[in-house]
Parts: C-alpha cells; structure tokens; sequence
C-alpha cells in the first residue's frame, strides 16, 4: 500500500529524522520518520503576565496505519512536504481483499475497526459481491476479476455459456390458491386433468396466520426436457424476486438432483435492489458470456443480454405472485388475456379492503351481460378504464416507496396481504364457478378455462362462440406449448454463433501468436490465453445481430394495440421489437410493411394499410410474439387480419356499445383513435362538424360542439374526461378547468351571448354521460334564440323537442338544484331577464313541459344559472358532476 | 464451548395478562424469545431453569409490567482459535461456507490447503484434491476458527483448515 501524508496536517512539515528504512518491518502505527512543524501556540509570556501567540516548532511522528514490510521510504532527512505526499510504500501481509462479515477471510482481522491514522477503511476494500447466495461476503475489484477470468476459461473449455433464468412466469407458473388442491384432490372436478402435475410445496414463515401457505406450481410445458438440453450448452443461474426459501423449493422441484443450478440462485434476499435486476450483481467484470430469459424486459432495463420470454400464465389471474417486489408492469401486456390478469391483479394489490368486493362486482355483471363463456374473454371490456388509473396510484406509490427506506417493509406487508387476498378470495374457484354458469348456457364441455388451455380441440370448437379477445387465448395455448421449444432452439443459436465466432477469432489468432510461439514457447503462449480472454466475442452483440436479422427491413405501425398515452417507441412491444430489428413509426409511410392490429377494430390506420393493397401486411400482434419466440421472420398468413378490409371499409361492423367502451378505455393510442372515429363519423355522417363525434369521445365531452376555434383548441388540451371519471381528484380538476374556461371568457369579452356559449362548454365538459347531448341542445339554443325572440315557448319549444327531451332529466335537476341554492340568483336574474331569457324560455319550455307554454318558473332558472355561474362557478362544477354522476346511475 | 451461564432477560407483560398465572406467562415467553436465539457472542441452546422472577413493575405511560428474569441456560461459545466441526453450506469458487450451529463460517482458499483445488466437475463446485479429500456441499468439515465477528442475531467467523487434522471428516 502506498501511504500519503494526510491532507490535515499542518503543513509545511520538515523531516527530522527516518525511523526506519526499506525493507524493514512495521507494525499498524508504527512511526516512519520524524518531522517537525511550526505553529502558533499559548505561550506564557512573563513580561506582560498573559498568554500570548507565538510561533514555535513541534515534533512529531509519523505512522504508518497499516502493517507490513517498507519497500521503499520516499522521504529523506531534512525534506520539506508542502502538501500530500507519497512518502512509503508498505507491502502487507494480507491486502483484505476477501471479506466476509466484516472480517477478512483470509487473515480473520476484523474490518470494521478504524484507528486514529485510518485513512481508507478496510471495508472499502472488498465491496463486490460475487457469490449467489450469501451477501456477506465481499470481494474487491481485483479479486473478482480474477474469479470471472477463472469463471471464463472454466466456461470456454466446457464450451458453455451462462444463462440466466428467472422463475415466476418464465418457467413456471406459481399461485397460492388453496383450490387448486382441491381440484387435484377431487378426480370428478374438470380441471383435475390440468391441475395433475401442479407441484406443491409448503412454506412456513409468511402467509395469513404464520401457519404456512401452501404453494402450487405448474411447471411450463416441456421444463425439464429444456433444462436438460440446454444445460449442455448454458450454465444456469436463477435469478428471481421471490425470498430464497421459495426459490429453493422451486429449484428442487425443476432441478431435484441439484445438477443444473447447484447453488447459483440468487432471491431478492440477496439482490440488492428490491425492483430491479443487475447482472453486475452475479457478473460484476463483465458480462461477455451471459445470457438472460426472463418474462419482463423493464427489470433488467432491456439489457442486450436479454430474451424476452413471453409470460407463463398458467393459473388465469394470478399473474406474478412476487411481483409486489418488481415495479408494475408499465402497460398491459399486449395480449388482452394478460391485460385482463394483470390488471385484476393491481386491483387486488390495492391496499384498500373493499377492493376485492368491487373486483367481484366487476366481473360478474359482465359476465351476464356479455354471455361470453370465458371470464378472461370478457374481463379486458371494463378493467383498462380501471388500469390506467390503478397504475398511476401505483407508480406513485412505487416513487414514494423508492424513497422511503420502510419500502422494503411496506411491500413484503403488500405482497403478504396480496398473498393472504389471493389466499382467502379463490379467483381460480370463483371464475370456475363463473364459468360454468356461463358454459352451462353455451353448451360447450364444462371444462374450466384451465382444462381448456389443455384440451385444445375444445378451445378449437368454443372458439367460434368466444368473442374476439379469446381468440389470443387459443394462440397463446400453443405458444406456451411450443416457447420452451423455440426458446430452446433460439438459445442453441446463441450458442452455436457465439462459439463460431470464438473459433473465428482463435484460428486468426493463433496465426498471428505461432510466431511469437517459435521465439519464446512459454512466454507466447502465456500472452495468448490472455489476449483469448480478452478476446471473446461479446453474447450481447451476437444476439442483438442475431436479433436484428429477424425484423430487419420491417417497418412496423402499431395500430389499436398499444394503450392510449403509452408512447409506441417506449412499450415493451415497441421496445421489444425494435430489438429484434424493426423499425416503428407513428404514422403509415412509404416504407411501411407491417401493421400491427387489434383483430377487433378496423381503424384508420388499418383501412389506409389496406387501400394500399398487398404492400402493407395487417397482422395482429400475434404475429410479431411468433416472430420473437421464433427468432425469425414467420409467414404473416394465418395472422393475416382485416383481408376484407378496404378503403371505405365502416367500422359499423360492431355494436357501439363495444365501441363506445372500448374507447373509453384508453386502449388505443390517441393519435389513433381520434384518427380513427373521425373518420369514422365522416364516413356514417359525412356532416363533419356537426355530430362530429357521437361516440365514446364525443360522448364524454371532450370536444363540445360548436364552439369558437379558438375554444375548442383549447378543450382538446382539457385533462380528458374518461380519466377523471373514476379520478379521486375530478371535482378539483374540474374547478381549475373552469377557472381557465372563465379566464378565457373574460378575454374573449364578457357579452352575455359568450357567456352562455361558454356554460355550454362547461356543462358539456363537466358532465360527462350526457354531454354529448346537453351541448348539443343548447348550442340549437343559442341559435334559435334570435328566432324566438319573442320568448314564444311553444314555437321554439316544438323545434326544441329532440334536443332538449334527453337533455332535460338534467335540465330539471339543475333547476332544482338552482331553487334549492339561493334566492339571490333569482333576483339577479330579473334583472339579465330581458336579454338572457328568450333562449332560456324556448330552452326549458321545450324541455320540461314539453313545448307547453310554462314559461314563468323556466325563466327565472335559466338565467339564473346564466348569471349563478358567473359567482358560484364552483359550486355549480361540484353540482354538475354529481347530477352526472346520478344520472349515470340512473342509466346503468 | 458450551458453557452453563446465568442470564437475565427482561420481560414485559401485557395488562391482560395480569392474573395468577403471570408468571406462567412470562416464563413461555421467555423460552419462547430466548431459547436458540443469538446474541452476536453466544448462543443460547436451551434453558435449563428459572433461578428468580423479579416483582412485576409498571411500566410508566403504558401499563404494561416489567419482569427482571434471571435463568441459567446452555450456551454456546465460539472463540478465536477454537476447533470446531460443522457441515459445508455451500462451495464457490473462492471457498466455502460453513455451518457450525448457528454460526457462519467461511473458509477462503487463502485458509485451505494447496492440494485442495476447486473444481465444478458435474455442475457440482467443490475442492477436492482428486483421490481422497473432497469438500462439498453437505460434507462434514473440522476448521479452526480464526476470526469471529458477532452482529445482534448473527455470528461470523472465518475458518481455517490449512493445519493437521482439520479438513474434511471421513465417514
């Protein structure tokens, strides 16, 4: 070790003496030399009877801190050190570069001691953790390069890679529901066929009541066959973010002879993130031979190393039991199936007790309103609404977790109570129990979905009657069948180019080296199996050329597949398939050759694609997942969709229930959709701005009718309405919107004309069910005013009568509402009567009495609502969305 | 070392339990609480009795009474330089870990013999010298202790076998 002078000492010292010399031995603070310094002190000065300051020399010793022979002393005899200097190099003994509980291994000192000459803890000196299953044991920089070097040649003679496993989702599928025993128990039961080879195993420490949770796990289709034949070619890591018990049990069930993990797993008891996995953390040098597969890209930041394995879900809804640990999944999982798990998932996380009962809620409704017969079928039409939402409270409860150091506590209680949830609710018996219901009616076997993922010439004969979203399902059966296979053979290839590639690399070298070989044998051959090490091709960059290879020259435009909001270029989809060497874009182009589609909506985009006939492919996503595991670029034939599509193509195909809340949940992208009714709307009405939108956003109001340009700019930017809907914060969001609606007002002139226009905005905006109709109505309003100036009700009334007979249940309400507010509004209103009312009259006389001539009580209320909101703006916002919300009710 | 040692724990009990049977209450808890537990120094084996049970007190602003238990327990002891047997955890390349009872030992290749080598034959890592000595998981080990670090509820230490007699047990 080379040993400085501290930076605090009193500098400039001057040497006075050595006290050793090299070569000599030291002990831990044994002095070096001897220096002397000046500094001022207290002196006592016997003139004038006090203390004075005065300059005068110290000596003192300088230490070693740390033991071991002198090499070399750097200082000599009457040297001046105006700074930090070099001033001996000590070799020791032990460098502590293997650390193990705070103490060496290699000489048992302990570590944590810090003397008074410390300067570099001793702890710092090993801060690498290398091995799988301990944390205590550290190791420095250059001892685990050494190790990996070790590691590297071991793995090059056997030809061998390292691989990377993650369990949950990726090779088996893991779930806490005591129904599955049951169903194991009981032969008569449908699923006991599927559930057979369910694993079991039980873990004693955590779960409800500490008495132990049992654990069931299916193993993916072809698991041990997998394990088998790439363990020849991979050596195999776990890595997961389950405890270390579970992944122990989980390695004795897949691997029981300990063969093919041995002791190389690693849980989140070790890991040092909580939502996040770090090669370094098992390859701390370098990561030239590693491979990953693992279900989810983002814990691992898309690292080149990864595969990306197409999630396990065998046991529906569950999704990954460990996955409190791991950030949410940023998005739904393209396919609807796992949207549908995913997000029943988040909604069982939420800590709230209630949230089990609304899921139950959900679900069944749909399932007697949608006779679907499969509960994953029918799930995706209502949750995404919920999902974004849920997601949102997630992440921000995920940032505040990040920050708070009870993260860590919070979320084992969160994955104890989803656990303990999953425990006690049974998903698995009560989408069953749905099932059958369902089934009975459909006629089709009383198998359960589980059964059916099984039977596939069942799901086959069902699939007719499914609606579209099962349709993934059957594909995603054979995928799970099939992906160990592919991913088998995907990894083969890994293997087989990189060792191709290290030969490649060797043969030239070895020419190169044969010269030096003749000069000096040893020395040469020395050289080479350094410079091999160094050498060796990178996996990452193998497999991304491998990769890229498959999608190359495919330009990809996702339409109705990624979720409203999510930007296509950062969603796994996108992501993963620009690893895979495809190119995105937004919008269909020239060079477009591929679009990526729902089955179940013909938007925009898929009709453009189609008027440019055979040069652009439309395929569902299903196409893309086959490439991925493939790893090449299959035929688009059977994913062909949409063949009948053509350029004037409706969309009227589907009821517009569907369509309606489809597109209030977000699942498209907005570009999309708006691009997409509009379109719509222009070819069903081809009246452009009038109806410009009678469906879902339209009907939320997010772009009343009507208005002023300038206007109507500005209600696209207004926080959309779908979202707030089921928002804690709505009522708030609302009263800024009116805030700003009423700044703009006020800029735009305040004639009262305006003023009623911009009411119309806000009814429409705040009232989001019947929006679409209550602007409508008083915009005719507005217009037919000047006609009926006269105020003769009945006329307008009439002319009134479809507009304003939907939109009056709410008119009537405001106005009781209005009564009930203030008497003030009433008399103010007298006063606006002359130039508010005529329109008022017409208005609430065609919508109450319908077209009768009651106009005295009509009056006063509508201009009074003209004139209250200018002072209760408020107050009436917080009215309108509770009528909303009430009429809502209503309608449902 | 197994010692005989008298302790003291103390104990505090919850209103509820105020009764005849306090005390009944207390000594579960503390077998409960203490026996197997680790105290970073020694670990306690098994409590052998109760030697007194102090009056209870109340604990001010709680409620809750405090009992001064004093037991004498079975206590396990390593020191530095002890010789200890104990049952490989696991083996990596850089040694190997060592459960002697509730302590962790790990034993680094600087501490174990040159002729013992690391190998991975089988997928199964273990230092073995190739005829008769092998080192895996799961096989009985005699090590010296040479180093011992205790943290509350955890003990380490730092094993040796590089010395005669130590080393893997032939069974």
């Amino acid at each position: 070790m080379r040993i400085h002078t501290p930076p605090d000492l009193a500098y400039p010292l001057t040497v006075t003496k050595l006290l050793c010399s090299a070569g000599d031995e030291v002990e831990e603070n044994g002095a070096l030399f001897g220096y002397k310094y000046r500094a001022k002190t207290a002196v006592w000065d016997k003139d004038v009877r006090e203390n004075v300051q005065k300059e005068l020399d110290h000596f003192a010793d300088f230490e070693s801190e740390v033991e071991g022979t002198i090499l070399s002393l750097k200082v000599t005899d009457g040297q001046v050190l105006r700074g930090v200097t070099l001033v001996a190099e000590v070799e020791e003994p032990c460098k502590h570069e293997v650390q193990f509980g705070g103490m060496c291994a290699d000489c048992g000192k302990d570590m944590n001691t810090v003397s008074y000459s410390t300067t570099v803890k001793n702890t710092s000196r090993a801060t690498i953790n290398t091995v799988h299953g301990h944390t205590a044991l550290l190791v420095s920089q250059a001892e685990a390069s050494r190790a990996d070097e070790e590691a590297k040649r071991r793995l090059l003679d056997a030809r061998k890679l390292s691989l990377v496993v993650d369990l949950d989702q990726t090779v088996i599928h893991a779930t806490v529901d005591p129904t599955v025993g049951e169903w194991q128990e009981d032969a008569d039961n449908p699923n006991h066929e599927a559930v057979k080879g369910v694993r079991k195993f039980q873990l004693v420490d955590d779960g409800p009541g500490g008495r132990g949770t049992w654990y069931y796990i299916k193993l993916r289709p072809g698991l041990t066959e997998f394990l088998q034949t790439i363990s020849q070619d991979y050596e195999l890591h776990i890595y997961t973010m389950a405890t270390r018990a579970y992944a122990k049990e989980i390695s004795n069930i897949v691997d029981p002879d300990h063969k093919l993990f041995a002791d190389r797993i690693l849980s989140r008891d070790e890991n040092g993130s909580m939502s996040s996995k770090n090669l370094k953390r098992l390859f701390p040098v370098d990561t030239k031979m590693v491979v990953i597969i693992d279900d989810r890209g983002d814990v691992w930041s898309w690292s080149p190393n990864l595969v990306k394995v197409p999630a396990y879900d065998f046991f529906v809804g569950i999704g990954d039991i460990n996955s409190s640990f791991l950030p949410k999944r940023p998005e739904l999982e393209a396919r609807p199936k796992q949207a549908a798990t995913t997000d029943e998932q988040q909604k069982d996380d939420k800590p709230n007790d209630d949230s089990s009962d609304t899921s139950t809620l959900e679900v069944k409704p749909d399932e007697g309103s949608s006779a679907a017969p499969s509960p994953a079928s029918t799930t995706p039409s209502t949750p995404p609404a919920a999902n974004g939402e849920v997601s949102a409270v997630d992440r921000i409860v995920s940032m505040a977790g990040k920050q708070d150091d009870g993260s860590m506590e919070e979320r084992t209680q969160e994955q104890d109570k989803t656990i303990a949830e999953q425990f006690a609710d049974r998903p698995l018996l009560r989408k069953q129990k749905i099932l059958d219901a369902a089934e009975k009616e459909a006629e089709a076997s009383p198998a359960a979905e589980v059964a059916a993922e099984m039977l596939l010439g069942d799901g086959e004969s069902k699939d007719a009657t499914l609606a579209e979203p099962s349709k993934y399902r059957h594909n995603l059966l054979q995928d799970d069948d099939t992906e160990l296979e592919s991913l088998a053979t995907s990894l083969r290839n890994i293997h087989g180019s990189y060792f191709e590639q290290y030969e490649r690399d060797n043969a030239s070298l070895l020419q190169s080296s044969r010269v030096n070989e003749l000069k000096n044998s040893k020395a040469g051959s020395k050289k080479k199996s350094l410079d091999e090490l160094e050498r060796i091709p990178d996996a990452a960059i193998i497999m991304s050329a491998l990769k890229n290879k498959v999608l190359s020259g495919v330009h990809l435009v996702f339409s109705g597949v990624v979720p409203l909001g999510v930007d296509v270029h950062n969603c796994d989809i996108g992501i993963w398939a620009k690893s895979f060497g495809a190119r995105l874009s937004d919008n269909i182009g020239k060079r477009t050759t591929h679009v990526i589609a729902s089955p179940e909506r013909r938007t925009a985009k898929v009709r453009q694609a189609a008027k440019r006939g055979g040069r652009v492919q439309i395929v569902n996503q299903n196409w893309l997942y086959a490439c991925f595991s493939a790893w090449t670029r299959v035929d688009e034939g059977p994913f062909r969709i949409h063949t009948d599509a053509n350029g004037n193509g409706k969309a009227g195909d589907l009821p517009d229930e569907f369509r309606d809340a489809k597109s209030g949940e977000q699942l498209l992208s907005s570009s999309d959709e708006e691009a997409a009714t509009t379109e719509d709307e222009a070819d069903e009405s081809g009246t452009g701005t009038d109806s410009e939108k009678p469906n879902g956003v339209a009907a939320r109001g997010r772009r009343p009718l009507g208005l002023d340009t300038e206007l109507e700019d500005l209600q696209q930017y207004a926080p959309s309405m779908e979202r707030k809907d089921s928002s804690p914060t709505a009522t708030e969001q609302e009263e800024d919107w009116g805030d700003i609606m009423k700044e703009m007002d006020d800029f735009l002139g305040s004639d009262v004309d305006d003023l009623s226009d911009t009411e119309s905005i806000k009814t429409g905006a705040e009232v989001p069910l019947d929006g679409s109709r209550t602007p409508s109505s008083q915009r005719k309003r507005k217009r037919d005013a000047p006609a009926g100036e006269d105020g003769t009700g009945g006329a307008v009334g009439e002319s009134e009568g479809e507009g304003g007979a939907e939109g009056s249940r709410l008119q009537k309400r405001k106005k009781e509402a209005m009564e009930r507010t203030t008497s003030l509004t009433n008399v103010q209103s007298v006063v606006s009567l002359r130039t508010a009312t005529p329109a008022a009259t017409a208005e609430e006389g065609g919508g109450s009495s319908g077209g009768g001539g009651g106009t005295g009580d009509g009056d006063g209320n509508a201009a009074g609502e003209a004139t209250g909101w200018e002072g209760e703006d408020d107050l009436e916002a917080a009215l309108a969305a509770e009528m909303s919300r009430e009429d809502g009710d209503e309608e449902a | 070392m197994f010692f005989v040692k008298v302790l003291e724990h103390t104990a505090t009990l919850h209103p509820s339990f105020f009764g005849a049977q306090a005390s009944e209450f207390i000594i579960d808890q503390l077998y409960r609480d203490r026996e197997g537990s680790n105290t970073g120094t020694m670990m306690i084996i098994a409590i052998i009795d109760i030697e007194d049970i102090s009056e209870p007190k109340i604990v001010p602003g709680s409620g809750y009474a405090q009992y001064n238990v004093s037991y004498r327990a079975i206590v396990w002891r390593p020191f530095r330089g002890e010789v200890v047997d104990g049952m490989v955890n696991s083996v990596v390349n850089n040694g190997f870990f060592v459960e002697v009872g509730g302590l962790n030992v790990f034993v680094s290749k600087a501490m174990i013999p040159s002729q013992l080598k690391f190998t991975m034959e089988g997928a199964t890592p273990s230092f073995t010298d190739g005829t008769e000595q092998t080192v895996e998981r799961g096989s009985q080990v005699r090590l010296r202790i040479k180093g011992l670090r205790g943290e509350m509820g955890t003990m380490y230490a730092i094993g040796s076998i590089r010395e005669d007699y130590l080393g893997p047990l032939l069974q």
